[in-house]
């Protein structure tokens, strides 16, 4: 992969000096403990001026507006807008990944051309309605209905762990149109506008103190039967190919953005605390900073290798669920040495840094929101099924005994 | 010595577990919040005598109390109030909770600061008693479960009654508190999270019959039993190092059981809008008390590997006594 990647040492000069003119300096101390609507108008800002200098959508094709950026170039670009330390753009994720990777690849022409460049305009947020109270882990254990009705469906249902609902105004849904088929045959994916009469939101209190995501509660809600996408009761595959649009990229941005975030522990433990220690004189503080520096050198090779295996068009295997579950407990041990090196200093409730990395050097923030990486985008314990099963071809768990 | 709880101890337990059973449940407005301080069963827990069995009985009955309070979802002082003053301050009673803090914090947020009528201060060698009427004290958010106040001004400690020497002991039954609270909010955690696993199905299952939650579990209930057995030494031989390796053993262990407790709830796991974290936030404040880990650890050290020999071989005068 470096071969392909110096070549684009002059592309990457580009980006950043565009990042360097763009990016405002201080966008950090504006979106600590910002108001929702505050953090709202900074992503909007920041996606256009992104769209604006031509790195808003990079895996785009051209032809619906993004820059059509080679793999190699995305990776550049991620790097790059990592080691910057530019706002993550959460609140177009699920629009810029999921939507664009369904549509293109099971959407309607006319479902293309209402939603993509509206996205690509940032008039869209978008959302996700996949798990329910009785569906995570066990996603095909779904049970919001979905019933045909002439031209429409009728949904009715609970959703959960809706990331950034209540700024949506648009929801990919999974619901179940045949009640009788098997648990993966009978789901239908559907494109919902939240503003539909018998769409409701409750927000969910995290315990960093923020609510990022929300229950959606659905009551005989009317969906056009033309905002189905992919066959009735194929929904299933259509989800597989929404999870599997980010082909690696976030978690090379998420590595990248470790790195840099160490830099920000390694500061903390060579500054006097107020109670006059120095952590980095610590033996167990050392010991533990570089056990974190080299897990995050292996994580990076982890990632350069899966994205090696993308560039030369090789099959994947379980290394996306290696590289979740290796990040996920890498997050919380580095989290956790932050509030460490802080001290009591580090342990008040501190406020949210809207849009941020998952490092922010505002430790006890940063290691609460670890948590919830071993949860969501699949279980720990999840991952290492899939890795025992598929990658080692260990055989699968004995059922429990009838009860 | 003998493991098992003698009739008498086993009394004051149920005593104080019908009591806990009546305060069992958190006030539904009280229900996403990070903090709840019973200050009404802190009273009656004084009233009935509970606060007075290390005085009255002896540290062991003391330490019984700190753990059977720890299992209760609000924050108590039975700490400072039960254990660590009445040790040190056998002839001095003293109305209500006590806070207690590392003269090197004291600019700090403490915890039970803002419902405390008195402060113990380690000074190192010395104890400073401070009485906190007069002194204005700003309560501080937190996430911790515990009220939490700081002083508006640092006090100057000049004219605060000192114990001389008594440092090492504040240490000590701190020490033995630390371990004793998060042995009990430990052990009421496991049990609320076994009880959750066993009613949540996934694939058909109840989570908690899946091995890669119970071999978990397990080991999670088999470090708190240890660290309940630990405690219990620690408060029955009056040993420093004994009460050390209680702490540091508590210590030590709570990010693997912070972790998986929480994992095991799921996505609820990482809201509040359960009541796990009133148990575990209170063990993640415990941990970085009497000097933390590191403090624990060192104490340990110096206590077992002296060249004068190890303290095990020494038998504590307290002990000698009983």
């Amino acid at each position: 992969m470096l071969d392909d990647l110096n070549r684009l040492e002059p592309f990457r000069a580009e980006i950043r000096s565009w990042l360097a003119a763009n990016l405002p300096s201080d966008w950090q101390q504006g979106m600590l403990g910002a108001a929702e609507a505050d953090h709202v108008a900074f992503q909007k800002w920041w996606f256009a001026k992104l769209m604006e200098g031509g790195y808003g959508a990079p895996h785009w094709p051209k032809e619906w507006g993004g820059s059509g950026f080679s793999f190699a170039e995305q990776i550049v670009l991620y790097e790059e807008i990592a080691r910057a330390g530019a706002p993550r753009l959460i609140l177009y994720f699920i629009a810029l990944h999921h939507v664009l990777g369904t549509l293109l690849h099971w959407g309607t022409e006319e479902q293309r051309r209402r939603h993509l460049p509206a996205v690509l305009a940032g008039d869209e947020i978008w959302c996700q309605g996949f798990s329910e109270p009785n569906a995570g882990s066990d996603l095909a254990n779904l049970r919001a209905r979905a019933e045909r009705r002439g031209d429409h469906y009728v949904v009715n249902g609970q959703k959960t762990w809706s990331s950034n609902a209540h700024h949506a105004r648009y929801c990919l849904l999974l619901a179940r149109t045949d009640p009788d088929a098997s648990k993966t045959k009978g789901i239908s994916y559907f494109i919902l506008d939240l503003q539909t009469p018998g769409v409701s939101l409750r927000p969910i209190k995290q315990m960093t103190g923020a609510s990022h995501f929300n229950e959606i509660f659905l009551d005989d809600v009317l969906i056009p039967a033309e905002n189905l996408i992919g066959p009735e009761n194929g929904g299933w595959a259509v989800a597989q190919s929404t999870l599997s649009s980010e082909r690696g990229l976030s978690v090379l941005e998420l590595a990248e953005r470790m790195r840099q975030g160490f830099g920000l522990l390694l500061d903390d433990a060579r500054k006097v605390r107020s109670d006059g220690r120095l952590p980095y004189e610590d033996d167990e503080i050392r010991r533990r900073l570089v056990d974190v520096h080299s897990r995050i050198e292996a994580l990076r090779l982890l990632v350069n290798q899966q994205l090696t295996s993308i560039l030369k068009d090789e099959a994947i295997g379980v290394e996306p669920s290696m590289i979740k579950l290796y990040y996920s407990d890498l997050l919380r041990d580095f989290t956790e040495l932050g509030v460490a090196v802080g001290g009591i200093d580090a342990q008040y409730l501190q406020a949210v840094l809207m849009g941020s990395a998952n490092e922010t050097g505002y430790w006890m923030q940063d290691y609460l929101y670890s948590w919830a990486w071993t949860i969501s985008g699949g279980s720990s314990e999840i991952q290492r099924n899939i890795i025992a099963e598929r990658g080692l071809g260990l055989p699968r768990e004995p059922q429990a005994r009838a009860a | 010595m003998d493991l098992q709880l003698t009739e008498e101890q086993q009394a004051l337990v149920a005593a104080l577990q019908d009591i806990m059973q009546d305060h069992a449940e958190l006030p539904q407005e009280r229900r996403l919040s990070y903090a709840w301080h019973d200050a009404g069963l802190q009273t009656l827990l004084g009233e009935s005598g509970f606060l007075d069995a290390a005085r009255e009985i002896g540290p062991l009955e003391a330490a019984l109390v700190v753990f059977e309070a720890g299992k209760g979802i609000a924050a108590l002082d039975t700490i400072g109030c039960g254990l660590v003053a009445p040790l040190l301050l056998p002839d001095l009673r003293i109305e209500g909770p006590v806070a207690l803090v590392d003269r090197r914090d004291l600019g700090k947020a403490i915890r039970n600061l803002s419902i405390s009528g008195t402060l113990l201060v380690d000074c190192g060698e010395d104890v400073a008693l401070l009485p906190l009427a007069g002194f204005a004290i700003d309560s501080v958010d937190s996430i911790f479960a515990f009220p939490y106040g700081r002083f508006a001004e640092r006090p100057d400690l000049s004219s605060a009654r000192r114990l001389p020497g008594a440092g090492a002991a504040m240490r000590q039954w701190w020490r033995v508190g630390i371990a004793a609270e998060m042995a009990g909010a430990a052990d009421a955690a496991i049990a609320f999270t076994i009880d959750y696993v066993k009613q949540r199905h996934v694939f058909g299952r109840p989570v908690g019959s899946f091995q890669s939650v119970q071999h978990r579990l397990v080991q999670r209930h088999g470090w708190a039993k240890s660290l309940y057995y630990l405690t219990m030494k620690a408060a029955w031989s009056g040993a420093e190092s004994d009460a050390a390796i209680a702490a540091c053993f508590a210590q030590t262990g709570i990010q693997s059981l912070m972790f998986d407790l929480h994992q095991f709830h799921g996505g609820m796991g990482v809201t509040i809008e359960h009541l796990l974290h009133f148990w575990t936030y209170r063990i993640r404040a415990l941990q970085a008390e009497a000097g933390g880990l590191s403090a624990s650890a060192l104490a340990i050290a110096e206590r077992r590997w002296t060249e004068a020999g190890s303290e095990v071989d020494a038998v504590p005068a307290r002990v000698a006594g009983l």
